[in-house]
């Protein structure tokens, strides 16, 4: 029995580290997820692998790796995504997504699971 | 006087039934006495039981405020104590427009919604019974016994106008100074 729920998660685990973080992009894509979840990202976004309720207060963070600019001009790299994440005011001054105080590790993290979906 | 056949039949279905049962309850005790399932809220529940205790909780909530009917909410006293008890008892947790809940709420699983949104999920009704009773094991706290009637009618009112406020709005009504 344990056996089996090892090899489901090893499975589950496959699955996750099949979506590789694009060239360049530096951080734990890992331990980014569980940063998302531990900052209440999902409480107002929905994210891709973190199940929760349909939210749609923030937009859907779905297609971060496809995406070629934040709010406005700001580029969606990696750089622009992290100061998005830790600062969202100094982007959008009229933004509604709060300040979550979040650490430049944490926001590295976050920023490499996101680009890698 | 059933055949024999008939008796075959019949005791067949009966010991797969008793075997089947018998299975699934070892199963089930493999699982709660195991401890396989991660209890920590660094992870989360797997989609599928997140979506059933949550169907489960908003049908609870639908069927136990059926019964109360919301007084008419809205005028400027009212909002300005639902402010007030929203800054005071829902803030740390919930957020607001612009405004980050504390790492308690945060960091909580499930994690605590935000509340702008509510009115499109809950009637005023369903808003009043779960602030007054409370959620079972998600964290949500029963106000019933530390907040008045009148409060918890005002809070209520209050989370119903949050659409409509921008972070500055949001920011003026909860200020400590604005709603004593």
């Amino acid at each position: 029995m344990k056996a089996l729920a090892i090899a489901l998660l090893a499975a589950a685990l496959a699955g996750c580290t099949s979506e590789r973080p694009p060239g360049g992009v530096v951080g734990d894509p890992v331990r980014g997820k569980i940063a998302l979840t531990q900052y209440a990202c999902q409480s107002c976004h929905l994210i891709p692998g973190v199940p929760g309720s349909k939210v749609y207060v923030g937009r859907p963070l779905s297609d971060m790796g496809r995406r070629k600019t934040l709010v406005g001009a700001v580029p969606n790299d990696q750089a622009g995504l992290m100061r998005w994440i830790r600062d969202p005011q100094s982007v959008d001054p009229h933004t509604a997504m709060p300040n979550m105080g979040v650490t430049e590790r944490d926001a590295r993290d976050m920023s490499a699971y996101l680009l890698s979906h | 006087m059933p055949t024999n056949r008939q008796r075959l039949i019949i005791k067949t279905a009966v010991l797969t039934l008793m075997a089947a049962g018998a299975i699934a309850g070892a199963a089930g005790l493999a699982v709660l006495y195991g401890g396989w399932y991660n209890i920590g809220a660094t992870a989360q529940h797997y989609a599928f039981i997140y979506t059933v205790l949550e169907e489960g909780m908003k049908q609870s909530v639908r069927n136990h405020a059926d019964d109360i009917k919301a007084p008419r909410l809205g005028d400027p006293a009212q909002l300005q104590l639902g402010a007030r008890v929203y800054r005071d008892k829902c803030l740390q947790c919930h957020g607001g427009p612009g405004v980050a809940q504390s790492t308690i709420g945060m960091s909580m699983q499930p994690i605590p919604g935000p509340l702008v949104d509510a009115t499109q999920r809950w009637e005023p009704n369903e808003l009043y019974w779960v602030t007054k009773h409370g959620i079972k094991m998600s964290g949500m706290p029963a106000w019933e016994y530390h907040l008045s009637e009148q409060e918890l009618w005002a809070v209520v009112a209050f989370v119903t106008v949050l659409p409509s406020m921008d972070t500055q709005a949001f920011k003026a009504a909860t200020a400590p100074k604005a709603a004593p």
